[in-house]
């Protein structure tokens, strides 16, 4: 997050020329320095979300090795499994409990050995026991992180039937064409299905005729209305600030970021009801780093430290217990439900078609968005 | 013989160039079963793109009788876009060559390099400035909302097509004054002279001898603006939004989004030679049109 704020001081004049200078001049020396050390060892090189590759979120990794890993950034997990299978030699990956199948199905996930975890006997249980943490009996992916997936907007911007009674009907209302921000991806048209009444059990996995009768019908408005289908953060963060888009699909960093520059924005409880997600790491085979040097950068993401980052500075849950003991009451206090199960019973897990399904649902988004005009 | 002045040259064009597209139409005749490429010989890729259907995909109020209409219609829709940009480029990087080859007494290299200053910073930095402009509360919104002129923020300016020529027309023009320069710049003055002493008008000057010699230049700067830019990918994610996707942006989709490296291929070798077949019908045309003139 701290480039994002760095943007953000730019943008606004915050920044004073001496200090725009130190950083560029730290930039330019790490520049020089940063090859030197790369020809020492293979570096561990990660698979990230935007705004994960901060030093705060694995400074254990940081103080032990020196240095930081290297990073790629990818806004979507499909991609990143494509750039891995084209052959990017990433050691670790950063999927969630719906699309880490994806990389056991593709060959690249290896078991982690929890034994060699000093963190992960603090694990809330049921995360270290769900369904994409654990695959076909072997742990695939170290729950470090888990949020929600819901509608974010401007109280001031928006209308009042929609304070009253928020619905995700939001994003495929004509009234709000062109203010409103979806996520890239095919949950445009899975969404507009549970608009139309479905629940999401029944339509995460649709297919053939069924995907196309939504996809033209949910997935085409909600391209229509956007506009733009956000895949980068800071941007969609910049528009909700200057107020050009109202609404947007978003998760819980962007309130919280948003907040702290003072710009007045709510969370919505959407009456068809709101996502749960739980992330992790997956230690990839692509890779040719020393695995010892994967396992001490995921043990780092699982430590309580980590958490109360993520949790200060996010309003994300973390995995490990002990990391809402450390951390602020009143930041605790403020994030509502503090306990994934709790969560999970309240909200929409969600759920892992099957890869022809996923496929699928990939192949449709892309056209529906190719035909936009 | 010369091959030797040629050797690095050519080794570089083959292996950075020819060898990755001889992979690629290896590629396109290859299919994409899930995570594995099944790599026998298939035509499937490229009869995809033309396979017929009874059910029209409407489009601009075209329509199109085809399975999967996408590569044809973001074909049409890159090559008018482009075609659009060139147009635009031309008519801006002309006068500016005009202006130098003819109007400037002395210095010209000082002006042909503050002519490129803007091309000294990062193409992507460049489509990220034309964000600023043209965004929500960019300098444009602002600056007119700031004279009155304007209530709300113009939202029209950013994420459509229309941004997307702005950006390329941008980008592109000074690649286009420098080819258009030589060729005016080589123009024998005496010609004018000549004209002028026949009592041939300014326009008709410009009209009958500095159009016809810079015509060389002027289309080499088209084509250097038009290719590249039909296959540009990196400015319609960055300003097109939705509406503004390119024929480009589908190739990167099939590649990375949609795990169809095969078709992906498919479409770039289709949308090479519909581009080079458009290049070499243009060259034909043109020449053909000079011949007649001569013969009359």
């Amino acid at each position: 997050m701290q480039r994002i704020k760095f943007i953000d001081r730019m943008a606004q004049g915050k920044m004073s020329r001496r200090h725009m200078m130190q950083s560029a001049g730290a930039f330019g020396v790490g520049t020089l320095v940063l090859p030197h050390l790369a020809n020492a060892a293979e570096v561990l090189t990660c698979l990230e979300w935007g705004g994960y590759d901060a030093a705060d979120y694995f400074q254990s990794y940081v103080d032990k090795h020196g240095a930081q890993p290297n990073f790629s950034i990818f806004s979507g997990e499909e991609e990143a499994l494509a750039k891995v299978r084209a052959g990017f030699a990433a050691d670790v990956m950063h999927p969630c409990n719906y699309s880490v199948g994806r990389f056991v199905s593709a060959g690249l996930a290896v078991p982690l050995d929890t034994s060699r975890l000093s963190n992960w006997k603090d694990i809330f249980p049921i995360l270290q026991a769900a369904e994409g943490v654990v695959e076909n009996g072997d742990v695939v992916m170290a729950p470090a992180d888990w949020g929600n997936s819901s509608i974010a907007y401007r109280p001031d911007l928006v209308d009042d039937d929609f304070k009253a009674n928020p619905s995700w009907s939001i994003f495929y209302d004509d009234k709000y064409k062109g203010k409103v921000s979806m996520l890239d991806n095919e949950l445009a048209i899975i969404i507009g299905a549970m608009v139309a009444g479905k629940s999401y059990d029944d339509v995460f996995d649709m297919s053939g005729d069924a995907l196309a009768a939504a996809a033209k019908e949910w997935g085409t408005k909600a391209i229509d209305n956007s506009r733009f289908l956000w895949t980068d953060a800071s941007e969609l963060q910049q528009a909700m600030a200057s107020g050009e888009i109202v609404a947007a699909y978003a998760w819980n960093d962007l309130i919280k970021n948003l907040r702290s520059d003072g710009i007045p924005v709510e969370y919505a409880v959407p009456k068809e009801g709101m996502f749960t997600w739980f992330c992790g790491l997956t230690l990839l085979n692509s890779g040719k780093a020393d695995p010892a040097l994967a396992y001490d950068f995921i043990d780092a993401w699982l430590s309580p430290e980590t958490g109360k980052v993520l949790i200060e500075e996010s309003g994300y849950g973390h995995a490990n217990m002990k990391s809402f003991e450390i951390s602020d009451p009143a930041q605790v206090e403020a994030m509502g439900i503090t306990d994934p199960q709790g969560m999970m019973a309240d909200t929409i897990v969600f759920r892992n078609p099957s890869d022809e399904v996923q496929t699928e649902h990939n192949r449709v988004w892309g056209d529906l968005k190719a035909l936009k005009l | 013989m010369g091959f030797g002045l040629l050797a690095p040259a050519l080794t570089i064009m083959v292996l950075m160039l020819l060898l990755p597209v001889m992979a690629l139409v290896m590629l396109s005749f290859w299919s994409q079963s899930g995570f594995d490429i099944d790599r026998s010989f298939t035509l499937e890729n490229y009869w995809k793109l033309i396979e017929p259907s009874d059910e029209p995909t409407v489009w601009f109020g075209i329509p199109f009788y085809l399975k999967y209409p996408i590569p044809v219609i973001l074909m049409i829709k890159s090559l008018v876009m482009s075609l659009v940009a060139t147009i635009a480029v031309i008519g801006l990087a002309y006068p500016m060559a005009y202006f130098v080859a003819f109007r400037v007494r002395g210095n010209k290299a000082f002006w042909i390099i503050l002519l490129t200053i803007p091309f000294w910073t990062s193409y992507l930095l460049r489509v990220f400035s034309w964000k600023i402009v043209l965004g929500f509360n960019g300098a444009i919104n602002s600056g007119l909302m700031y004279l009155g002129l304007i209530d709300a923020p113009l939202e029209f300016l950013l994420y459509n097509p229309t941004a997307v020529i702005i950006t390329l027309a941008h980008s592109w023009v000074a690649f286009a004054v420098l080819p258009i320069y030589v060729s005016l710049e080589k123009i024998d003055r005496s010609l004018l002279e000549a004209a002028a002493d026949l009592g041939d008008s300014r326009w008709q000057r410009f009209w009958r001898i500095t159009l016809p010699l810079s015509a060389p230049g002027t289309i080499a700067a088209s084509l250097l603006v038009f290719i590249p830019t039909v296959g540009d990918y990196v400015t319609p994610t960055l300003v097109g939004g939705p509406g503004g996707t390119m024929i480009g942006s589908l190739v990167q989709l099939l590649f990375l989004r949609q795990d169809n490296a095969p078709l992906g291929s498919a479409v770039s070798i289709a949308m090479m030679l519909v581009i080079a077949v458009l290049v070499a019908l243009l060259l034909w045309a043109i020449g053909y049109r000079k011949m007649r003139a001569r013969r009359s």
